[in-house]
């Protein structure tokens, strides 16, 4: 498909400058030109590393939803599944348990969100995108409901300086993600869970018929897509030093928005983590440099869409399509 | 999947970085010449010692008609001081998380002083805590912040005051404290601060000078005009006897007003409650609303700015009990509360002259 695709678009230029990810490190590097020139503080090593610790939350959930995303489906319930978990983990807090036995608890239900979200999908073959839209509703009210919409707050010192601190020049939030990325780049390089995951995406059929076991995968992917969530969930609470229901409302968009603009398809199948990094990194650069340089929080939106929809244009006018 | 395997070869990226190297040294050319003109502002300040403090002003919700004229008060103050940069900035949507990462940009930004008016003082605690270790004079205004993460609280008028007198005009536009009435309460979020100390205060007032009010409902809006419509319709359905509708915030208050009015019950139900003017004016004029309780909105902008200049500068000490702020003259300071002062009551005859 490829080399086919690469001889009908433009012949002349080299195929390594005509992927998405060179693209978005063209749009990046432009993008840290112009931040340069109008207002140089904001290139600050501390600056950066620390305004760094707005974006390790959907970085950490954005792994798992690409891989989702390219075997063709989509978790939108990471959201309210960071609630349930951040007020589980709340809850015991108050309870008296110790803060670790409480982040334990709170992975633990953010797996078993995502392990339901995977069973209702493989068992009952429903598109994700119903599943988890069900889900959504049904995990934030949940977490309304056990914690009556109060804020949980008041943290040991020990569990918040996780949030607040930095280990070797990075916050450990940041290392986090390091971690999770160089397992995640495993799975989909050097294991080969990451071929049958672009199969999958492909052709979901084709898959199961060549004897791969898709649902067990499937299962596995949304797990671990929980278990993100969780973790994004603990990190929260660490940094702001709260539980509430409302945390991570809205937040599935920006984790899709970033996946998307990192050139995978979201009909599955054609993607790479090296993109969606490039894409988290283009938009948070952007959104903190707005709001940085004008003070202003209604152009973050429009400076979001603007990008998002050069990217999109781009990508379409490069050719990389969706395989039909 | 070629092409994804092509970019991470060795040679490519050792081109990447290359460029980016190449584009990240041109990015950062500029330090040269932003140094010349630093000390070009030394020598400045030699000649004419006027120090400029930058004033960083977050709202709970940008866009509001009720924090536009705050702003604009503030903007007043700044040009008045002359030597202040006032920057209004705060959530479109109303984020508690998005005003807590606004204050750590402008913490890092280094300014003097920020003023923050919380949406969930939980959630901003901690990056106000990180501003005041950094050295910045950190104040709540409009709503208190958790008492350690701030300095001092720029309080419009006390939650007494407030809800007392929301209390007392609601009697008095029924018709006086002889009146029975069923009545409900309008709020915005039920975990808002504010909102739930009035309401603390509304009911003692109520169950102490007031026995014949009764008090059936307190329902959340979630700051959304829609919503406090829909929820005042619910309750004059559910009680048809009901006599008046508290709207407690300035997004509750119009949305309950537009409802007690499609019902065709003007005048006979009535609505008070906390709004600016501006937007209560159709209300007022066609007999719906007869009075609107708020305070100086613009005056409370005002007072924020004096009170951060002040403290920037280092004319306002801990301890003190009076204020000097400029055109408003001398302001009570009660433990670390700057306080505006009382209430003021908008109705048909004056509500003409004032425009925010």
């Amino acid at each position: 498909m490829d080399a086919f695709e690469e001889k009908t678009m433009k012949a002349r230029l080299p195929s390594w400058l005509v992927t998405p990810e060179s693209l978005l490190i063209g749009l990046s590097m432009a993008f840290w030109f112009i931040m340069g020139k109008l207002d140089h503080s904001f290139l600050q090593w501390e600056v950066q590393r620390e305004l760094s610790t707005h974006i390790w939350e959907t970085a950490l959930m954005a792994l798992p939803m690409t891989l989702i995303i390219l075997t063709g489906g989509i978790d939108l319930s990471i959201g309210s599944i960071m609630s349930l978990s951040a007020v589980t983990a709340g809850l015991l807090h108050q309870a008296g348990w110790p803060m670790p036995m409480g982040c334990l608890a709170a992975m633990v239900v953010g797996m078993a969100c995502g392990w339901l979200n995977g069973w209702f999908i493989t068992r009952f073959k429903v598109h994700p995108l119903m599943i988890t839209l069900a889900s959504m509703a049904a995990f934030r009210g949940m977490a309304e409901g056990v914690s009556q919409a109060r804020p949980l707050s008041g943290f040991p010192e020990s569990f918040t300086r996780m949030g607040n601190d930095a280990w070797l020049g990075l916050p450990i939030a940041g290392w986090i993600f390091a971690g999770s990325l160089a397992m995640a780049v495993w799975i989909m390089h050097a294991h080969r869970l990451g071929r049958c995951i672009h199969a999958i995406g492909y052709n979901e059929q084709a898959a199961r018929f060549s004897g791969l076991r898709v649902d067990r995968m499937l299962l596995g992917l949304y797990t671990l897509s929980g278990l993100s969530a969780a973790m994004a969930a603990i990190l929260f609470m660490a940094r702001r030093n709260t539980a509430k229901a409302d945390i991570g409302a809205g937040v599935e968009l920006g984790v899709i928005t970033a996946v998307v603009m990192g050139g995978v398809s979201i009909f599955g199948g054609r993607g790479t983590l090296a993109g969606v990094c490039l894409g988290l990194f283009l938009i948070h650069e952007t959104r903190e440099f707005v709001s940085w340089h004008w003070s202003r929080d209604e152009l973050n939106l429009l400076a979001l869409g603007v990008l998002l929809i050069l990217s999109v244009v781009f990508q379409q006018l490069l050719g990389h399509k969706r395989p039909s | 999947m070629k092409h994804c395997f092509s970019l991470l070869s060795p040679r490519h990226l050792l081109r990447g970085c290359l460029i980016a190297w190449i584009l990240f040294l041109s990015a950062c050319g500029p330090s040269t010449p932003s140094e010349t003109t630093e000390t070009g502002a030394d020598n400045q300040a030699v000649v004419a010692p006027k120090e400029t403090i930058t004033i960083a002003l977050i709202p709970k919700k940008k866009g509001l008609p009720y924090f536009t004229s705050c702003a604009s008060g503030a903007e007043a103050a700044a040009q008045e001081l002359g030597n202040v940069t006032l920057i209004y900035d705060g959530p479109t949507d109303g984020s508690p998380e998005k005003q807590a990462s606004m204050i750590e940009q402008y913490a890092l930004k280094g300014v003097d002083v920020i003023a923050v008016s919380p949406n969930d003082p939980d959630v901003v605690a901690p990056a106000m805590r990180k501003a005041r270790e950094k050295g910045i004079h950190v104040i709540a205004w409009d709503a208190d912040a958790v008492t350690d993460a701030r300095s001092y609280f720029v309080n419009q008028s006390t939650a007494q005051a407030i809800a007392y007198g929301m209390v007392d005009t609601m009697v008095q536009d029924l018709g006086g404290p002889e009146i029975r009435a069923q009545v409900a309460i309008v709020t915005a979020y039920l975990t808002a601060a504010n909102q739930n100390i009035w309401i603390k205060h509304m009911k003692t007032r109520m169950a102490d000078t007031y026995p014949n009010l009764e008090l059936v409902a307190i329902k959340p809006s979630d700051e959304d005009q829609k919503m406090a419509f829909k929820v005042t319709q619910d309750l004059m359905k559910a009680y048809p006897d009901i006599k008046g509708f508290f709207g407690i915030s300035s997004v509750s208050f119009p949305g309950a007003a537009e409802a007690v009015k499609q019902a065709g019950q003007s005048g006979k139900v009535m609505v008070t409650g906390l709004a600016t003017p501006n937007s209560m004016k159709a209300y007022v004029k066609d007999g719906t609303v007869k009075s609107v309780v708020l305070w100086n909105t613009a005056e409370l902008g005002y007072l924020t700015v004096q009170v951060g200049a002040a403290l920037a500068q280092g004319t306002l000490k801990a301890g003190e009990t009076t204020f000097e702020a400029g055109k408003l003259g001398t302001k009570q300071i009660e433990g670390d509360h700057v306080l505006l002062g009382d209430i003021l009551v908008f109705t048909k005859d004056n509500i003409d002259q004032y425009d925010f």
